[in-house]
C-alpha cells in the first residue's frame, strides 16, 4: 500500500476528533457534576434514593417502562409574572402610575382583578417579558408601592402539567442507568413522585390502570402482584380495588416486593425545586 | 468485407480515466471551514460555549442570571415560616401562641416587637434558661440554642416571619444582619439567662 501511513493518519484524526466531540466533550463538561443547592434555600437536590426505590429503577428498566415513558420535560419558553405585594400608603398613586405605565407602554392587560381573591397578593400582569415586568416592578416601586416578578417555565409539557420546569443534568445525578426514553405513549415521569404521591394510589394503577385513570392505554402489570385466597385475616398491603376490577371474593391482591420498589422508585421522581440553571418562582 | 473488418480494429475509448494525483478543490477547503466557523457561532450564541448550566430557552450566562427569581420580601416570608413551621413551630406552636405553662407565645410578645432584633437574634442562636415575664406572665424557661445550626439566610427568614405575622408588624430581617449578630456571639457555654438577656441592647 503506498498510502498506508497517510490513511492511518487520516483515520486516527476522523476517530479521535469523534471521541473528543462524543466522549471527552461531555465528560468535561457534566463529569463532575455533583449536589446542588436549591434555589434560595440551603437544601440540596437532589437527594439520593432510598434503597427501595433504588431497587425500583431496576424493575423500571426490567419492565421496558422507557419504551412508553420519558424522564425529560421540555421547556420552550420563559415568561414572568407580575405581583402587587404591598400597594404602599398612598393605593391611589400606585394603580394610577401602572395605569399609565399600561397606556403609555403597550404592556398587556390582564383583567386580573376580575379574578383577585381578598388575602391574596394580587397579579398585575401574567405572561409578559422579562423588560417589560422590570419597567413595571420600577414604575410601581417609583410610586411607593411593592411588586415581585414570578418567574415562570413556559412549554408544553409544563402546560400539560408534567413539571413545572425543564430537566436538568442534576435530575438524573442518582441514575444508573438514567432512563431518558423517547417515545410517549404514556406521560413524562420526570415529576410523577411529586404529581401523584400516593404509593397506593401507584399501586391500584401498575394493578389496573383502568380503575384509576379512566380510558387509560397502559397494559396492567399483574404479575408483579399476587392474587391469594385471603388466611385468617386479609393482608394489611391488599389492594383496595373498586368492584369492577376486584378479585373473587374471598381473595386478595397484594403487590410483590417488585412491584412495591417500582412504587418506591416512581414517587421519588421528583422534579419540583428551583434550580439555578432551572429557574422558577415557587409559590 | 472481412478484410476492411481486420483493418479497423475497435479504438480505446479517447476518455478512458486514468490514473492521476489530484487534489481537493480550494473552494471546499474554504466552505468547510466557514461551516465550522459558523458552527462555532452557533453554539456560542446557543449554549453559552457548553456552559453546563446553560439550557434550552436560555441561550447565555447572563440571560440566565436575568431570570434568577430574586428572593423578595414574600420569598424570604416563604421561606422563614417553612423553617418555623419545622423547628420552631413543635413548641411555639404553628399560631405563635405558645404553649400554656411551657412556651411563651410570640405573637404579641414584647421581646418579639422590638425595634431592632438584635437581642431577640439572640435568643434562638445561644437559648435562654430561667425566670423570663411575657406579656406579664412569669414563664421559666429552658430554651436550647435552636437556631445556631440554622444558616443565616434561614434565621433572617425565621425571624422575619416571627416579626411579621400573627398580628406583629415589623420589618424584615436580612441575612447580613443575622451575621453580624452571629459574629458578636461570645462563647458561652451555658444559654443566656433572663437577667443577661434584658441588660443587652434591644
Amino acid at each position: 500500500m503506498k498510502n498506508g501511513f497517510l490513511i492511518f493518519l487520516a483515520s486516527l484524526v476522523v476517530l479521535g476528533g469523534s471521541w473528543c466531540a462524543f466522549v471527552l466533550a461531555p465528560v468535561l463538561q457534566l463529569g463532575g457534576l455533583k449536589q446542588t443547592t436549591v434555589l434560595n434555600s440551603s437544601d440540596v437536590y437532589p437527594v439520593g434514593r432510598p434503597g427501595e426505590a433504588n431497587q425500583g429503577l431496576q424493575v423500571y428498566r426490567a419492565e421496558g417502562c422507557a419504551a412508553c415513558h420519558t424522564e425529560q420535560i421540555q421547556q420552550s419558553g420563559v415568561a414572568c409574572d407580575v405581583v402587587l405585594t404591598s400597594v404602599g400608603t398612598n393605593e391611589t398613586a400606585v394603580r394610577k402610575a401602572f395605569e399609565n405605565g399600561l397606556k403609555q407602554n403597550n404592556w398587556p392587560l390582564f383583567m386580573t382583578q376580575n379574578f383577585h381573591k381578598a388575602g391574596e397578593p394580587e397579579m398585575l400582569l401574567i405572561n409578559v417579558s422579562k423588560e417589560i415586568a422590570d419597567a413595571a416592578v420600577d414604575t410601581i416601586t417609583a410610586a411607593g408601592g411593592k411588586a415581585e416578578i414570578h418567574i415562570i417555565a413556559t412549554g408544553p409539557d409544563i402546560a400539560r402539567g408534567w413539571g413545572r420546569r425543564h430537566s436538568v443534568a442534576e435530575d438524573y445525578l442518582y441514575d444508573n442507568p438514567v432512563q431518558l426514553g423517547s417515545v410517549r405513549i404514556g406521560p413524562d415521569l420526570a415529576d410523577e413522585g411529586a404529581r401523584s404521591p400516593d404509593a397506593s394510589w401507584q399501586l391500584l394503577h401498575l394493578y389496573a390502570p383502568q380503575s384509576v385513570v379512566k380510558g387509560s392505554a397502559m397494559p396492567p402489570y399483574r404479575y408483579l402482584f399476587q392474587i391469594r385466597q385471603i388466611g385468617r385475616e386479609p393482608s394489611p398491603d391488599a389492594l383496595n380495588l373498586p368492584k369492577a376490577f376486584a378479585p373473587p371474593s374471598g381473595y386478595e391482591v397484594v403487590p410483590k416486593a417488585t412491584a412495591r420498589e417500582l412504587a418506591a422508585y416512581l414517587l421519588s421522581l421528583r422534579a419540583d425545586v428551583p434550580l439555578r440553571d432551572a429557574p422558577f418562582s415557587s409559590r | 468485407m472481412s478484410g476492411e473488418a481486420k483493418s479497423n480494429p475497435p479504438q480505446p475509448p479517447a476518455s478512458e480515466p486514468g490514473i492521476a494525483r489530484s487534489t481537493v478543490p480550494v473552494w471546499i477547503i474554504v466552505l468547510t471551514l466557514m461551516l465550522l466557523f459558523l458552527g462555532m457561532v452557533y453554539f456560542d450564541h446557543h449554549s453559552g460555549w457548553f456552559n453546563p448550566q446553560i439550557y434550552g430557552p436560555y441561550t447565555s450566562a447572563d440571560q440566565l442570571e436575568s431570570y434568577q427569581p430574586k428572593s423578595g420580601e414574600a420569598a424570604m416570608l416563604a421561606h422563614g415560616k417553612a423553617r418555623y413551621d419545622q423547628v420552631c413551630g413543635l413548641c411555639h406552636g404553628l399560631d405563635g401562641l405558645g404553649k400554656p405553662g411551657q412556651t411563651p407565645p410570640l405573637a404579641g410578645s414584647e421581646w418579639v416587637n422590638t425595634r431592632d432584633f438584635q437581642r431577640l437574634a439572640r435568643i434562638p442562636l445561644e437559648g435562654v434558661s430561667g425566670q423570663l415575664a411575657v406579656k406579664g406572665q412569669a414563664w421559666s424557661l429552658s430554651m436550647p440554642a435552636m437556631g445556631a445550626a440554622m444558616t443565616d439566610a434561614d434565621l433572617a427568614g425565621v425571624l422575619t416571619y416571627i416579626r411579621s405575622s400573627w398580628g406583629n408588624q415589623n420589618g424584615p430581617v436580612t441575612a447580613a444582619a443575622v451575621k453580624t449578630v452571629r459574629a458578636q456571639l461570645g462563647l458561652h457555654p451555658q444559654p443566656l439567662t433572663a437577667e443577661a438577656l434584658k441588660a443587652l441592647p434591644e
